[in-house]
């Protein structure tokens, strides 16, 4: 899938610089003045308990949710400015959800070229030989005429990997993909999810998947109470945890 | 059989009074078309106004202009829209009979029909909105490409059935001069003095009618649903 990495990836360069971050729902503060930068190539993934807001985190990155506070810019644009387009920077971060939200009535393929088709104006050939090409990636190239309902959980989530990607996104957003899934379908998955981190996608990954997180992250983030309680390359991370909660965490899950 | 067939004879044939039967059934079937017409128009575009509200909280104010038209067209007795209509709003009568059903019971049914497109609306799971914009669609291309295909599937049989009750409910026309389906047996019952014959027949023909349709709205249904299996 390298042709959707930019040519020119400038390692290390800053893709999305997230400034005093903060969200509240009404009274309700999930999120508290969280700054990181994300750069290009990364594979973060995000691991906390739940209801620590990892996914209000995430869906803040795209503006699913409008932040209460702090700002958060892509590529060097401010997208929290009023007069932002979102709608052009949403094109560029793809998001996977764990519910998958393929679009029911429609087939795979039509699924995977409806937005390269109308909202990057590909002639609709085109569009189907790269959403074909994506699907022979992940094994599901016969599928391509198929009904969402006519597919197990875990060729849904591919197919939805992949319908993000066929907007060619700078960076990837996943919350917990795998959690919806039958054990059995986990790998499958994660497997593309490997694959795109060996081709250098830039990836925020809100995870349970411990050994995905360790094996395929360039850095994990603990999240509790709406901060990141801690950040480290994974092995140090796993194997030398510094902050108590986190201990505890880990000790629980792993 | 001899008598049936006098009274067949009576009032069909003699003097041509099947074509109280033949323009009526016209006019009925004319203003059911055209209002159904203007209800699903009129309909749909208050329930995306409607449901916009519900969602994002915008539109507030035509949202709730939209809430007292549903208010007061559901309150109220649909003959009485229609007088009102004919003989309070379009009062020259440059305006048919005709035209004026298909106005009142064209707006009667938006109504109904609004709030069948907003339930549809609001079924679709909001996980299909999020996908449509996390793919860079804005809310107006959501809806059209991804909302509304999903809500029109799901509303289509409570949407024939809308229809269904539309083409009866305009059998209360004649209140307004128009010589519809049931005013045109009723003008035959007044020559004749038969009440049965004529009336037996203008319920045979609705039942015809609805059963035609319902059939008809049954097939296209399960060829839309075949998709998804
Ligand atoms: N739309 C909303 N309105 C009100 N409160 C919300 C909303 N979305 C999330 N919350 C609250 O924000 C907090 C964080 O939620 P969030 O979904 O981000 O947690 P999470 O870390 O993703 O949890 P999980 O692992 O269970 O998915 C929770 O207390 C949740 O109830
Ligand atoms: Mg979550």
């Amino acid at each position: 899938m390298s042709d959707n990495v930019q040519e020119n990836v400038q390692e290390n360069e800053i893709l999305i610089d997230i400034r005093d971050l903060s969200k509240s729902f009404g009274d309700l503060k999930v999120l508290t003045n969280i700054s990181t930068t994300i750069r290009k190539g990364d594979v973060v993934c995000v691991i906390g308990p739940s209801g620590s807001g990892k996914s209000t985190f995430l869906r803040c990155l795209n503006l699913l949710e409008q932040p209460t506070g702090g700002q958060i810019l892509v590529e060097g644009d401010d997208i929290t400015a009023p007069g932002a387009n979102i709608d052009q920077l949403r094109r560029k971060m793809g998001m996977v959800f764990q519910q998958f939200n393929l679009f029911p009535h429609m087939t795979i393929l039509e699924n995977m070229t409806l937005a390269p088709i109308k909202l990057l104006k590909k002639e609709k050939a085109q569009a189907e030989q790269e959403a074909m090409e994506l699907l022979r990636r992940v094994g599901l190239e016969e599928k391509a005429s198929s009904y969402p309902a006519q597919l197990s959980g875990g060729q849904k989530q591919r197919v939805a990997i992949v319908r993000a990607l066929a907007m060619h996104p700078d960076v990837m957003l996943f919350d917990e993909p795998t959690s919806a899934l039958d054990p059995e379908m986990v790998g499958e998955v994660l497997n593309v999810m490997r694959q795109l981190a060996k081709e250098r996608m830039t990836m925020v990954v809100v995870t349970h998947e411990m050994g995905f997180a360790r094996e395929v992250g360039t850095r994990v983030m603990f999240m509790e109470g709406g901060n990141f309680l801690e950040e480290n390359e994974p092995e140090a991370f796993f194997s030398n945890p510094q902050n108590e909660r986190l201990k505890a965490f880990l000790g629980k899950v792993l | 059989m001899e008598a049936l067939k006098e009274a067949l004879y009576l009032n069909l044939i003699k003097d041509d009074r099947w074509q109280y039967l033949t323009e009526g059934l016209k006019n009925t079937l004319l203003i059911t078309l055209f209002a159904t017409l203007i209800g699903i128009g009129l309909g749909l575009l208050i329930a995306i106004v409607r449901s916009t509200y519900d969602k994002t909280g915008r539109l507030k104010i035509l949202s709730g202009i939209c809430k007292v038209y549903l208010t007061v067209i559901r309150g109220t007795p649909v003959v009485i829209q229609l007088m009102i209509f004919y003989y309070c709003i379009f009062t020259s009568r440059i305006f048919s009979g005709v035209f004026v059903g298909i106005i009142a019971f064209g707006l009667n049914s938006a109504a109904y029909v609004a709030e069948i497109f907003r339930s549809g609306i609001m079924s679709i799971d909001e996980g299909q909105m999020e996908a449509g914009r996390s793919l860079g669609f804005n809310y107006v291309q959501t809806m059209r490409y991804i909302i509304m295909p999903q809500a029109f599937k799901n509303v289509l049989p409570a949407l024939c059935n809308e229809f269904v009750v539309l083409l009866k409910e305009t059998s209360v026309a004649g209140y307004v001069a128009v010589q519809d389906l049931t005013k045109g047996g009723d003008i035959i019952r007044s020559r004749t003095y038969d009440a049965w014959t004529p009336l037996l027949i203008v319920a045979a023909i609705y039942l015809i009618l609805t059963m035609v349709f319902s059939h008809f709205a049954g097939n296209v249904e399960r060829s839309l649903r075949k998709n998804e299996r």
